[in-house]
C-alpha cells in the first residue's frame, strides 16, 4: 500500500546494524507512505527498538540508506531529522525530569522552530509568544491532560507519562510518528484514549504513524500495515489479517498454539 | 633499554600506591555507587595518625595496626552511615558534592585535632625507608620502594582470595551487577557497602601510611595529587574492573617516571608529568559506562521521596507567564491556574513573593550601609563576595541549570584575571575592557573544554574537567605571559574616561554593578529558551535530541556563556586585590566554589549572591583565629555537606520556601516557587497512582 505518485514519505533500504557479534538488524527495507500506519511486531530483542534509534540517526547503522520526503537523511544528526518532521516515542520513558507537562510541550514546541536564542533571553524578548502558548493548550486539551499541565512529571501516573511523551512528539506538526510500545504498562482504558489520540491525529493531520507494540489490539486499531520483525529480519509484511495467519510468524512471534 | 629499564623500576612504587588508590575508587563506587573523591583525604588521616602515634613512641607495627585497620575502616564507615548510604541513587552532582566537601574537610579537621604537623619525618612502615637492600640490575631498591611493593601485592592477592572464593566476595560482586536484584534475593545490600567502605577505607589508609615517608611533611595537597593519579587509574579500568584499574595504576606510576626521565627538563616536562592523569582521562573516559544504566530494574524504582531531582534555576513557563501577567492566551485549566495572578496588580504579586521583597530590602541596606559607614577593611571584604557573586553566577548557569559539573570553573575566572592584568600591563589596555576581553579568552577557554567532553556526562565530566584544571594550573598558569607562576599578575584598578575606580568606594559600585549585570544576564537566560532547553537537556539528552534541540551546540554555548562570566568575576577579584598569583584560582579552588554554592544553592541567582558573600566573610571572620584553626572554613563547608544530602536544593531555597510558607501564600497551581526555587517539585503525590499493567 504505496502511496501513488509522489514516492514514500519514509524510505529505509538495506539497513544493517551489528553490536560486536550480534545482528541486531539485517538488510532491512522499511517504506511507509504519506499519511500511513505501519505497525512493527516482533518478539523482545528482534531489533524493533534498534531500527527506530537507526532510523532517527541515535544510532549508525553499518550500512543502508534513509530517505526522508525523497531526501537522504542518514547523514544528518539526530536533532536535524526531528526538526524535519519525525516525532518519536520511548519504551523506556524520556521525560525532561523537572519540568512541568506544559513546559514538555512549549521546549518541544520551540526547538522545532529554531535553535537557541541567546540574544533574545538577554534582551528579555523570549518568553512563549501567543503563537506557542495557543500551541501548548491546544495540545494538552487534546491529550486531556489540563488538570495536570502545571505538575512536575516526576508524580504523573505511567498513563499520563506516556501520553506526555506521546504529545512532546506531537508538537511541530511532525509529518511522522515514531512509537516505540507505547502502552506498555497501561491499562485498557488507557490504552484505548492513546488509541484514539493517534487515530485522530492522523485524521486530523495526516500524520504518518510507525508504531512498535506487543499489544495486539491495540495494533490492529491503528495500523494500515503490519511488519514483523525476527532476530532483525522482516519476515512478513502484509495486512494485519494475513500477516496473523502467517505460519511462519505464529512459529516465531505467537508461540505454536492458538 | 637499559636506560628504559632504569627510568620504569623506579615508577613502580609509585605506581604500586596508584593502584592501590584507583582500587579503592572503583570498589567503592561499583559497591555503593559513590565516586569517593574523599579517598585522598581518608589516606591523609591515616598517614597522619600514624606519624604522630610512632612519634609518641608508639611501636610502628601498632601505629600502623591502629592507623589501618581501627582509623581507616572507622572513617570509613562512619562516612557510608551518615552521608553516602542516603545518596546513592541520587543525582550525581549530589553525590559528588559531599565527597568533594570531604576531600577538603577530611585533612583540615584532622590538622585542628593534631593541633600541629608532626615534628618527625613519617617513618616507613616494615623496612628502613632509606637503606638500599638490593639493586636490580643498576637501580638501587630502597626499603620504601621494597615496602611499597611487597604491601600492594599482598593486598591486591588478598582481594582477589575474597572476591573469588569467600561468600562475602560474591555477595560483593553481585551487589555491584545490580543492588536491587540483589536485595530481592534476600542479601542485605546495605550490610554488603558498608563492608565495601571499611575494605576501601582500609586501602586508602593502608596508602596513606606507605607514601608519608616520600613527603619530608606530610600535606593534605601531596594526597590529593595522589588521588587525581588515582582516578586515572580506576577511569583506565573503566569504573568497574579491579584488575585493570590495578594495571592502570601501576602503569601510570612506571609511565610518569619514564616521561620524566626522557624529556628534556623545562616547562614541558614539570608541566607534562603533572597532566598524564588528564591526557589519560581525556582519552579513556569517553570508554566509562555509567553505572546506572547497566541495572536492570533500574526502572522499577519508584521516585525517591528525599531527593526528588531538580532543575534548580529553571522556572516554568506558567510562572513566567503569570509573573509576567500576560496569561490570556492560554486557555483550559493551565490559564485558570494563572488567572489570579495574571490579573493581580504589582502589590498583590510582590505580596505572594515575601522572600523576593525582603531580598530587595536587605540589599537595600546593604548596598547604603556599604557606601556610608561600613570601614574600608569591610567593604574590602564584601567588595570580594561581590566578584564571587559573579563567578558562582557562571556556576549557576552552568552546574545548576544545565546539571553539567564543571569542575575548572577557578581556572576560567583565573584566566579571565590574567588577561585583564598581561593587557593593562603590556598594551596600555583599559582594565574594564581588559575585563570584557579576559571574559572573552576564558570563553573561549570554555569552548575548547567543552569540544572534547561533548559525549561525556555526570561523573565522568566532572572529572574530566577537573583534569583539565590541573591541567591549566601545570601548564598554562606558568607561563609568564599568562599567570606568571606564584609571582603572579598585577591587575590595577580601572579607569573609565574622567572616573577612576581606584578608592575602595567607586570599585565597590563598580563590581555591584557587574555583578548586577551578570545576575540579571542569567537570571533572563535561564528564564528564557536556553533555560528552557537547558532543563530539558538535563532531564534527558536523548529526549532533547528527538524533539530538535541541538544538544552539542547548547552545551559548548553554556559552557562558553560560564566560562566567560567565570573570567570577568576572576578579572574583577584581580582587580580588587592588585595581584593575581596563580595559586589564587589553582584546581583546588574549583572544587571549593562547586561545594560552597552547591550548598548554598545552585537554584537561584539570590543563592549565587548570598555564597560570594558567605564565602569571602567567612575567609574574612575565620583569619583573625588562632593558626590551628586556619582549615576551620573548610571543616565547616564539610559539615554543611551533611545538610546538603538532606536539601539539595541549597541552603537558600530551602530556607526561602520555609519563609514562603510562613508568610506568603503558595504558588499558582501548586508548581514552581515564585523564585524558582525547586519546592515546586514537591507536589503532593498525584490521586491516579502508578497503574500496574
Amino acid at each position: 500500500m504505496t502511496s501513488p505518485g509522489d514516492g514514500p514519505l519514509l524510505a529505509a533500504r538495506g539497513i544493517a546494524k551489528r553490536f560486536g557479534g550480534i545482528v541486531a538488524l539485517t538488510d532491512l527495507d522499511l517504506d511507509v507512505a504519506r499519511g500511513e500506519a505501519v505497525g512493527i511486531v516482533g518478539p523482545n530483542g528482534a531489533g524493533k527498538t534498534t531500527l527506530f534509534n537507526c532510523l532517527l540517526g541515535l544510532e549508525t547503522p553499518d550500512t543502508g540508506t534513509v530517505r526522508f520526503e525523497g531526501r537522504r537523511i542518514d547523514g544528518l544528526p539526530a536533532w536535524r531529522r526531528a526538526r524535519l518532521g519525525i516525532g518519536r516515542t520511548f519504551q523506556r520513558l524520556e521525560l525532561f525530569r523537572g519540568m512541568t507537562v506544559a513546559d514538555h510541550l512549549l521546549v518541544a514546541e520551540q526547538a522545532h522552530r529554531g535553535t537557541v536564542r541567546v540574544w533574545h533571553d538577554a534582551t528579555h524578548r523570549a518568553r512563549p509568544d501567543a503563537e506557542e502558548l495557543r500551541k501548548v493548550a491546544a495540545m494538552l486539551a487534546r491529550l486531556g491532560l489540563e488538570d495536570v499541565a502545571d505538575r512536575p512529571v516526576e508524580g504523573l501516573s505511567l498513563g499520563h507519562a506516556r501520553l506526555v511523551e506521546l504529545g512532546r512528539a506531537m508538537m511541530g506538526e511532525p509529518r511522522l510518528l515514531m512509537l516505540d510500545e507505547p502502552s506498555s504498562g497501561l491499562d485498557t482504558p488507557e490504552t484505548e484514549h492513546l488509541a484514539r489520540v493517534v487515530t485522530q491525529v492522523r485524521r486530523d493531520q495526516g500524520t504518518a504513524v510507525v508504531l512498535v507494540e506487543h499489544d495486539l489490539h491495540l495494533v490492529e486499531e491503528v495500523v494500515d500495515r503490519l511488519c514483523v520483525l525476527d532476530f532483525g529480519r522482516m519476515i512478513a509484511v502484509g495486512s494485519v489479517g494475513e500477516v496473523m495467519a502467517d505460519p511462519g510468524v505464529r512459529r516465531a512471534y505467537l508461540g505454536s498454539e492458538t | 633499554m637499559i636506560q628504559f629499564f632504569n627510568y620504569a623500576v623506579p615508577g613502580v612504587p609509585f605506581g604500586c600506591v596508584f593502584a592501590l588508590m584507583a582500587v579503592g575508587l572503583v570498589l567503592t563506587y561499583k559497591a555503593s555507587g559513590i565516586f569517593n573523591l574523599a579517598f585522598g583525604a581518608q589516606a591523609f588521616v591515616s598517614g597522619l595518625a600514624f606519624v604522630f602515634l610512632v612519634q609518641d613512641g608508639w611501636p610502628r607495627w601498632a601505629a600502623a595496626t591502629i592507623a589501618i585497620l581501627v582509623l581507616g575502616p572507622l572513617v570509613g564507615l562512619v562516612l557510608d552511615r551518615l552521608l553516602f548510604r542516603r545518596i546513592r541513587t541520587a543525582s550525581p552532582l549530589v553525590k559528588l558534592v559531599p565527597s568533594l566537601g570531604l576531600l577538603v574537610a577530611l585533612p583540615q579537621a584532622a590538622l585542628i585535632i593534631a593541633g600541629s604537623t608532626p615534628d618527625i619525618p613519617p617513618p616507613s612502615l616494615v623496612l628502613n625507608a632509606q637503606h638500599v637492600y638490593v639493586h636490580l640490575g643498576a637501580v638501587p631498591l630502597s626499603g620504601l620502594e621494597l615496602s611499597i611493593a611487597g604491601s600492594t601485592v599482598v593486598v591486591v592477592g588478598l582481594l582477589v582470595v575474597l572476591f573469588r572464593f569467600t561468600p562475602i566476595g560474591l555477595e560483593m560482586r553481585a551487589v555491584v551487577e545490580s543492588p536491587r536484584m540483589t536485595e530481592l534475593a534476600g542479601i542485605n545490600a546495605g550490610r554488603v557497602s558498608a563492608f565495601a567502605w571499611i575494605l576501601s577505607s582500609c586501602m586508602a589508609a593502608l596508602a596513606g601510611v606507605l607514601l608519608a615517608p616520600l613527603y619530608s611533611q606530610l600535606s593534605p595537597e601531596n594526597y590529593t595529587v595522589l588521588l587525581v593519579w588515582g582516578i586515572a587509574g580506576a577511569v583506565i579500568g573503566r569504573f568497574s574492573s579491579l584488575p585493570w584499574a590495578a594495571v592502570g595504576g601501576l602503569a601510570l606510576g612506571v609511565a610518569q617516571q619514564i616521561l620524566a626521565g626522557y624529556l628534556p627538563a623545562g616547562i614541558i616536562a614539570t608541566g607534562l608529568r603533572p597532566s598524564l592523569p588528564f591526557i589519560v582521562l581525556l582519552v579513556f573516559l569517553p570508554f566509562t559506562r555509567q553505572r546506572q544504566s547497566e541495572d536492570p530494574t533500574a526502572d522499577c524504582d519508584p521516585p525517591s521521596t528525599t531527593l526528588v531531582e531538580e532543575a534548580p534555576g529553571y522556572r516554568s513557563a506558567t510562572t513566567l507567564v503569570a509573573s509576567d501577567g500576560d496569561g490570556v492566551h492560554a486557555v483550559g485549566a493551565w490559564h485558570r491556574a494563572l488567572q489570579p495572578l495574571a490579573a493581580s496588580p504589582l502589590a498583590a504579586r510582590l505580596r505572594g513573593r515575601p522572600t523576593v521583597v525582603l531580598a530587595w530590602a536587605a540589599g537595600a541596606v546593604a548596598v547604603g550601609s556599604a557606601l556610608t559607614w561600613v570601614s574600608a577593611d569591610w567593604l574590602f571584604t564584601l567588595t570580594g563576595g561581590l566578584a564571587f557573586g559573579v563567578i558562582f553566577c557562571s556556576l549557576t548557569l552552568l552546574t545548576g541549570m544545565s546539571g553539567q559539573i564543571s569542575l575548572c570553573q577557578a581556572s576560567f575566572a583565573g584566566l579571565g584575571g590574567f588577561a585583564a592584568g598581561q593587557l593593562a600591563q603590556h598594551l596600555d589596555l583599559s582594565v574594564i575592557a581588559g575585563m570584557a576581553v579576559g571574559g572573552l579568552l576564558a570563553a573561549l577557554l570554555g569552548v575548547v573544554v567543552a569540544l572534547p567532553t561533548l559525549r561525556l556526562a555526570g561523573l565522568p565530566l566532572a572529572l574530566a574537567t577537573l583534569a583539565f584544571a590541573l591541567l591549566a594550573d601545570n601548564i598554562l598558569f606558568p607561563v609568564t605571559w599568562v599567570g606568571n607562576g606564584a609571582t603572579g599578575v598585577i591587575v590595577p584598578r580601572p579607569e573609565l574616561g574622567p572616573v577612576s575606580f581606584n578608592a575602595s568606594r567607586p570599585f565597590f559600585v563598580l563590581a555591584l554593578a557587574t555583578l548586577a549585570l551578570v545576575a540579571g544576564l542569567v537570571k533572563l537566560i535561564g528564564d528564557g529558551t536556553m533555560g528552557r532547553y537547558l532543563a530539558a537537556m538535563r532531564g534527558s539528552e536523548v529526549a532533547s535530541v528527538s524533539v530538535g534541540i541541538d544538544v552539542r551546540r547548547l552545551r559548548v554555548l553554556a559552557f562558553a556563556l560560564s566560562a566567560g562570566l567565570a573570567g570577568v568575576g576572576g578579572a574583577l577579584y584581580g582587580s580588587l586585590e592588585g595581584s593575581l598569583s596563580s595559586n589564587a584560582f589553582n584546581y583546588q579552588i574549583s572544587l571549593v566554589l562547586l561545594v560552597v554554592v552547591a550548598i548554598i544553592g545552585l537554584g537561584s541567582i539570590t543563592g549565587a549572591v548570598v555564597a560570594g558573600l558567605v564565602y569571602t566573610v567567612l575567609l574574612k571572620e575565620l583569619a583573625t583565629l588562632p593558626a590551628r584553626y586556619s582549615g576551620l572554613l573548610a571543616v565547616l563547608f564539610g559539615l554543611a555537606t551533611l545538610s546538603y544530602t538532606r536539601h539539595p536544593e541549597g541552603v537558600v531555597d530551602y530556607l526561602g520556601g520555609r519563609l514562603q510558607r510562613l508568610l506568603g501564600r503558595p504558588a499558582p497551581g501548586g508548581s514552581g516557587a515564585p523564585d524558582g526555587g525547586p519546592d515546586g517539585v514537591r507536589v503532593p503525590a498525584v490521586p491516579t497512582g502508578r497503574t500496574a499493567g
